[in-house]
């Protein structure tokens, strides 16, 4: 299977992406997941999005919902997310190394 | 709570209404909950409740295993109708302008031009008949031929409109 295969996140969207970023620092509910990615990101997840990404990521086994903590579920990256988040971040590594590489050589 | 906060919520909780069930089971209140802190930071119920209502449309639009086709369709359906629903309702809550607006003082006939001699019409209101037009010659552009060529197409009967 190529790297390209393996990169299940490739087709989840740039808001799963981030959503799984900010977990891999440890469990967050919505609220807090939303302040945190608009902080390393710079990125403003609408509540809607943001809900769509969990349920995305939670089908596909890469987070999963610890017990609610009053209304709020804390959510929590699995170790098969993890591991799509690693493979996924090499992928974007690689492409960012070559598309600095070109515009280097081209001189834009 | 007062006046304008409970408008929010209630902004909010008719939105989340429009989730499918296993997603309001799953999510409402923590929804709900999330949505009441984001208006506490000023975050505007609208743009919340936009979010919220694009997201239950693609929750209902995006086919899961075990969903049938009419499920998707009727879901459409629905999605239309509110659209077209909230849209009347935007039309109807713009007083200003329709206050302004002048009654018609009739139907409007429709913009004729001059009828063409021989058309044998008298009245603008009637709608100029095509006409036949002769065959005219075109002027080809065959070197070799020495003098202009009639194009084939112009022996075709040709209509003016």
């Amino acid at each position: 299977m190529s790297t390209r295969e393996q990169d299940v996140l490739r087709r989840v969207g740039e808001a799963s992406v981030l959503v799984l970023v900010s977990l891999a620092a440890g469990p967050k509910h919505g609220y807090a997941l939303i302040q945190d990615v608009k902080q390393f990101a710079g990125v403003e997840l609408g509540p809607g999005t943001l809900y769509g990404a969990l349920d995305r990521l939670e089908r596909l086994g890469l987070i999963e919902s610890l017990p609610a903590d009053e209304r709020r579920h804390p959510y929590r990256i699995t170790a098969p997310g993890a591991a799509a988040l690693r493979v996924h971040l090499d992928s974007l590594e690689r492409v960012s190394a070559a598309g600095r590489l070109r515009l280097q050589l081209g001189s834009v | 709570m007062s006046a304008p906060a409970a408008r929010e919520g209630r902004l909010v909780g008719a939105v989340l209404r429009c989730y499918p069930a296993r997603w309001r089971r799953r999510h409402a209140d923590e929804a709900a909950e999330l949505a009441a802190l984001l208006i506490r930071d000023g975050t505007p119920a609208a743009s919340i409740a936009w979010s919220y209502l694009a997201a239950a449309a693609r929750e209902w639009l995006v086919p899961r295993p075990g969903r049938s086709l009419s499920t998707v369709a009727t879901a459409l359906l629905a999605v239309a109708c509110l659209l077209g629903f909230s849209a009347a309702l935007a039309a109807g809550t713009a007083p200003a302008r329709a206050g302004t607006t002048q009654p018609s003082s009739g139907p409007v006939p429709p913009k004729v031009g001059p009828a063409p001699e021989g058309a044998g019409s008298s009245s603008p209101h009637q709608l100029t008949p095509c006409r036949r037009v002769p065959p005219r010659q075109v002027t080809g552009a065959i070197p070799a031929a020495g003098r202009p060529q009639p194009s084939s197409r112009g022996t075709a009967r040709v209509r003016s409109c």
